[in-house]
């Protein structure tokens, strides 16, 4: 089939993309250079690849896996990667809550794991520990042990819903 | 890398049937492509064409119609966990969708996708047999529904036509004497795929006697099967111990197991009096408390 | 109530720091929290190729013809290369990275097979085209006939006579000994004799990132490889196998998503290099999740088999233990993971009257090498399960009757090396049981158990491979500090530590510290990310750097300041009279200072470790590895009966790590390597089947969700007697060590029966349960 130009806005930034259809929104968007959004397993089982997408029409962004999303379903989208939440000049209290906690050793899972922490927490501004288990579910971490991760939610959640300081 | 394929978008239901009437059979219709798309990239499957459902708001919504709960295919498994109505007519769905993935696949699949690719393990297949539903399946000419039990015929294989959606699922408001599960092992404790699971509902009389029973088992038999000696077992019986392991003995009957990578067929045979056994405990519990369901 | 409480830990007098031992915000954290982190997987060059490698879809099989014309042929493949096309291309396989290894028979690996294959995905082509879609269509054009032969699956059938053989004349890879004492005499004087056989299986890293890399030949004609990896050193291997000096690779490790020892042979950066040179153009390669699972190496499935002598008061007399691995298709790391499991397979007790006899054999099974512990695992699943065995004989409480043999300082090995740090074995081992608290209730089918480990493992590596690491530490004109080592950052913090090091010594915030790492052309060579080993040799080859450069300005602060070097100090950006810090010289002025009179402001320090020379090949006696971590890790679990299901209900660990760098890190990994035990314990079951693995996916391989486990208990303690810098030890590795036989323990507890097998799958428990009814 011949390309088509898929329009997207990826962090705030408009896009207009010539693909043909065969090609997931993962590929697009590590191809358009938004690296941020890592590979790892293309099959929907580890979460690395996880954004929060808004279709048209949606209320809200919902958190998925960019692999299993095919780019064309993309079109006239919303979509949110980890860089897309603030800058290490001006992080998002995610970002600093990850960076301070030990939540982040190898930091292959993180981008996703943020993104997934991120859509929990503008549902659900106080979770419980049992909640935020639920959320990561989806998100392999090879390395932490999701103590510091779960540790470092909290800490932004806290952080977020007292009002206090980063990009938002 | 994906196959190459057409990819068709239509902006309406009607637009869609039209489209699936005129590409049958080289068209498949892609949803959440939590299945599709994994099993095009393995290359088991390459579909000349894909079309999109998932922005048909027309496939999307669940609502009470009268006496039945209708929850549009289009219905994500994230949508399932979170709507009131299916808390509270459809618990052995909800049960299934909180344990089915993880939140990121959820946020995507369907329930038509599920019940369409008809893996054997497919965790809303038992629920919604157990609550005895039926599948609306639309063409461009006509709409015919058929009990889910009938549905679902083999391993990945449906009567799903090729120029037919599943439109939507529905079931007939459970009876306030009633109470339903679902219960599912897998081998670790998210995002899983079943080794065997199973859901049940069991209706009882003023007496307190079962009046009507529906159990279900996925990931046992090539298709979810109901469980009929098993049911049988319950009529006119109340939900006490010995009832409950007698007609769990008898789920075996239902299941044709095999041997995978998660489990062997005896383990399964094994697992499938124990969680109906489980489950049944638990409803008979929902029932001693008055709660309607467990 | 816990049925043991903490014992009181000897007094400490580890000198007071401002900066070690702190969770300062790591210094690569909040790249890798933003997405700006590069891995190797997302660099991109101009003209870049897209590399596919074709594998052998047999276990056993001669290759009878091998046409790759049609996929030369097509539209935008610009280079198909086979054996034929790189003769010469070998890989050294036995030792990463070394010089003058001596090397065994077989050892050798073909990067490209040339007439037979010896494991299912074993690499017979390179695909080197204009996009990743046209060299995935390429693959399908090669054409290629097999004629299998006969393949061999069990080591111990490997061993007998007529199994079929890999690599002449036999398929025993390796073997190592131990002959100490007179073992005859030593089960005479026994009370009891237990003898027990362990079985554990694979183990699948599964790092998050799969193998991936880019490399270009730069303006200097040097093949730059860009990759991620445990080893930068491999640009010896790699330069010989391509047939170019070796001052003429250059290898730029990236932060590396995961390794675990998986990325410690050579991946696929000699396939880059290769395609490279052959084709002018840049090149990557980035392996799928299966590529990677089939394609890269596994923890070796063990035999392991102990026959103890013991008296009715617990004291062990004798000890008969034989060790049988799975080295699979090539050798690789195999015969040192054998002598790993040599020098701690008894754990650490004091046996005086023992016999090791340990062989690592090959099969047509997938290859296995590297895994964090190296052997030690597999001996600690082994030696505590053997333990509580003998506990349960005796009638003896476990940690009674460990106490009765645990080696304290000064007591010897198995090869008979003297222990010269803190053993803090019961200290670990109550804190770690203390921390579970009391039993929870019971429930119907389902039993709780609690059970502990006790362990010890080697970091540093083997001593007579002579292992060094240098560091650079310099300071610039505004008071930053700069670093250079060639240490690959892994995730555990390995780049870290030499930053909060340099740090702490030259008294700057730690985000004055920057650090260039990984590049084998320009930053010092600090050797593998392997071991458990960084800390030790370059944390200590930092410090000797920042020492240096800190003699330097305290000299010139001295005549600054009119002070005596021994009355200053270093903190916060300046240099200050200890005696009175207002007088003081900022870092900026100071280095300024010293530049302006030629003094050197930086230092480049080798660290070395000690060199000995092997162990007797007849007695396995001599020093091994610099020193050892010993700790301890308990679990309380619940057994549901009806299904064999095991729930993890409590966590705890306790290490005596020697000194923590930094708290969090190592808080970050005792609790991940942790819960890769309890992955191996329980649910990481690669299931592999005439060799050919079957669950290549993470849907069918399954690691642990964060819902799997509860956040584990951490306690830290730190003896300060390490050889690390500051007195630390390490952790990478010794943190998994323990976790599978305290589950395994804490099964027994529930259920009353004890399983000797690994992975604890339910089926396996059930099993157990059926066999103890019978």
């Amino acid at each position: 089939m011949k390309p088509e130009v898929i329009t997207m806005n990826i962090n705030g930034r408009a896009h207009h993309i010539a693909l043909e259809p065969n090609v997931t929104l993962l590929t697009t968007l590590r191809d358009l250079g938004y690296t941020d959004v890592k590979c790892g397993c293309e099959k929907g089982d580890c979460g690395a690849c996880a954004i929060l997408l808004r279709l048209p029409g949606a209320d809200s962004a919902e958190a998925v896996n960019s692999c299993l999303v095919l780019t064309w379903q993309a079109d006239g989208a919303d979509i949110t990667t980890v860089a897309g939440l603030g800058t290490a000049e001006q992080p998002h209290p995610l970002h600093s809550a990850f960076a301070d906690t030990g939540a982040i050793q190898c930091g292959y899972c993180s981008p996703g794991l943020i993104i997934a922490a991120k859509a929990l927490l503008d549902r659900n501004p106080h979770p419980t520990e049992q909640e935020i288990r639920e959320a990561i579910e989806g998100n392999l971490c090879r390395c932490t042990g999701y103590g510091h991760i779960i540790d470092a939610i909290r800490t932004a959640a806290d952080k977020m819903s007292s009002g206090k300081g980063g990009a938002r | 890398m994906l196959p190459k394929f057409d990819f068709l978008r239509p902006n309406t239901l009607s637009e869609a049937l039209a489209m699936l009437a005129e590409h049958a059979p080289d068209v498949v219709p892609l949803a959440g492509g939590t299945n599709l798309i994994v099993e095009m990239r393995d290359g088991h499957r390459s579909p000349k064409k894909l079309m999109d459902v998932g922005r048909l708001r027309e496939l999307r919504g669940i609502r009470r119609d009268d006496g039945h709960l209708v929850v549009g295919g289009g219905t994500t498994i994230s949508e399932l966990l979170a709507h009131p109505l299916i808390a509270e007519h459809g618990l052995p769905l909800r049960q299934a969708a909180g344990l089915l993935g993880n939140p990121l696949v959820r946020n995507r699949a369907t329930v038509a996708g599920n019940l369409a690719n008809a893996s054997p393990a497919a965790d809303t297949a038992p629920p919604l047999l157990a609550l005895g539903a039926e599948v609306e399946l639309m063409s461009k000419d006509k709409t015919r529904y058929l009990p889910l039990y009938e549905f679902v015929v083999d391993v990945n294989k449906t009567l799903l036509q090729p120029d037919e959606l599943l439109a939507s699922i529905r079931w007939q408001v459970p009876h306030p004497r009633s109470a339903a599960g679902f219960y599912k092992i897998g081998l670790r404790k998210a995002d899983a795929c079943s080794v065997i699971n199973a859901a049940a509902m069991v209706v009882w009389d003023e007496r307190g006697l079962c009046s009507q029973a529906r159990i279900a088992l996925g990931a046992a038999a090539p298709r979810p099967v109901r469980a009929r000696e098993a049911e049988a077992a319950l009529l006119g019986q109340p939900l006490e111990a010995g009832v409950i392991e007698a007609a769990s003995n008898l789920a075996v009957q239902a299941t044709h197991p095999i041997d995978d990578i998660r489990g062997t067929a005896a383990y399964r045979r094994r697992m499938a009096q124990v969680i109906l056994r489980r489950l049944l405990t638990q409803i008979a519990e929902s029932q001693a408390s008055g709660r309607q369901q467990s | 109530m816990s049925r043991y409480t903490a014992k009181q830990l000897p007094p400490t007098n580890l000198p007071e720091l401002r900066q070690i031992g702190k969770p300062l915000r790591r210094v690569d954290a909040m790249g890798k929290a933003v997405g700006s982190t590069v891995y190797a997987g997302d660099f991109s060059l101009p003209l870049m190729l897209h590399a596919k490698v074709f594998r052998s879809t047999q276990s056993s099989a001669l290759i009878k013809r091998l046409d790759v014309s049609n996929a030369r042929a097509m539209a935008g493949v610009v280079c198909v290369l086979t054996a034929a096309d790189v003769p010469n291309a070998k890989l050294v396989s036995d030792m990463p990275g070394q010089t003058g290894q001596k090397q065994r028979t077989g050892s050798d690996v073909p990067v490209l097979a040339s007439d037979r294959v010896r494991f299912y995905g074993e690499p017979i082509a390179l695909i080197a085209a204009e996009t990743l879609d046209i060299a995935e269509r390429a693959m399908r054009m090669i054409d290629i006939e097999y004629e299998p032969l006969p393949g061999v699956y069990d080591p111990l059938e490997a061993m007998k006579p007529g199994a079929p053989i890999l690599h002449p004349p036999d398929n025993v890879v390796a073997r190592w000994k131990i002959r100490k004492g007179d073992l005859e005499k030593g089960f005479a004087e026994a009370n009891h004799v237990v003898e027990n056989t362990f079985r554990m299986r694979y183990q699948e890293h599964a790092y998050l990132e799969p193998e991936a890399g880019v490399a270009w030949i730069d303006e200097r004609g040097v093949i730059t490889i860009r990759v991620s990896t445990q080893v930068i050193e491999h640009f010896r291997s790699i330069a010989r196998a391509v047939g170019v000096p070796q001052n003429r690779i250059r290898i730029q490790g990236t932060m590396v998503g995961g390794g675990f020892g998986g990325k410690e042979d050579v991946t696929v950066e000699i396939y880059l290099a290769l395609l490279a040179k052959h084709t002018n153009r840049p090149v990557r390669l980035v392996y799928t999740r299966e590529e990677s699972i089939f394609g890269h190496s596994k923890r070796h499935p063990y035999v392991i088999r102990h026959r103890t002598g013991v008296k009715t008061n617990g004291r062990i007399t004798a000890a008969e233990i034989e060790v049988v691995s799975d080295s699979g298709a090539y050798p690789y790391l195999s015969p040192y993971v054998l002598l790993y499991t040599l020098v701690m397979s008894t754990g650490p007790y004091r046996v005086d009257n023992l016999h090791v006899d340990a062989a690592t054999i090959a099969t047509n099974n997938p290859y296995t090498s590297a895994f964090r512990g190296f052997g030690g695992p597999q001996a600690c699943f082994a030696y505590e399960q053997q333990m509580d065995a003998i506990a349960e004989r005796l009638g003896m409480d476990p940690l009674e009757v460990r106490k009765v043999n645990y080696v304290r300082t000064g007591d010897t090995t198995a090869t008979g090396q003297p222990i010269e740090s803190a053993a803090w074995l019961e200290e670990t081992a109550t804190r770690s049981m203390e921390a579970l608290g009391g039993k929870t209730p019971e429930r119907g089918p389902i039993k709780v158990g609690q059970g502990f480990s006790s362990y010890f493992q080697s970091y540093g590596r083997i001593m007579w491979l002579h292992d060094t690491s240098q560091a650079w530490v310099g300071v610039e004109l505004d008071g930053t500090v700069t670093v250079r080592a060639g240490v690959p950052e892994l995730g555990a913090g390995q780049a870290n530590s030499l930053c909060q090091i340099a740090a702490e010594v030259l008294g700057v915030p730690l985000d004055r510290v920057s650090i260039y790492c990984t590049d084998s052309a320009i930053t010092p060579l600090s050797g593998t990310s392997t071991a458990t080993r960084q800390l030790y040799m370059s944390g200590n080859a930092t410090l000797m750097a920042a020492t240096n450069v800190r003699k330097v300005l305290l000299e010139h602060a001295s005549k600054t300041l009119a002070a005596e070097i021994e009355n200053l100090d270093m903190a916060e950006g300046r240099a200050f009279v200890k005696s009175d810090p207002s007088r003081f010289i900022d870092l900026p002025d100071l280095a300024k200072g010293c530049a302006a009179e030629g003094s050197h402001l930086a230092s480049l320090a080798m660290f070395k470790a000690p060199f000995k020379d092997p162990i007797d090949p007849e007695t396995g006696q001599g020093p091994v590895f610099p020193d050892f971590t010993f700790g301890s890790y308990a679990v309380e679990v619940a057994v549901d009966t009806e299904t064999g299901q095991i729930t993890v209900l409590k966590a705890a660990a306790c290490h005596d790590i020697g000194r923590a760098i930094n708290r969090a890190a190592v808080e970050g990994q005792i609790a991940g390597g942790g819960m890769q035990g309890l992955g191996y314990a329980l649910m990481e079951d690669l299931i592999v089947k005439d060799g050919v693995i079957q669950t290549p996916s993470l849907s069918e391989y399954l690691i642990p969700t964060c819902k799997d486990f509860p956040t584990t208990t951490v306690i830290i303690l730190e003896s300060g007697t390490g050889v690390g810098p500051f007195g630390a030890k390490g952790i990478g590795e010794p943190s998994l060590t323990p976790a599978a036989p305290a589950v395994a323990s804490a099964v027994a507890d529930a259920i009353g029966i004890r399983i000797h097998e690994l992975p604890l799958t339910p089926e396996r428990v059930l099993a157990a349960i059926d066999g103890a009814k019978k």
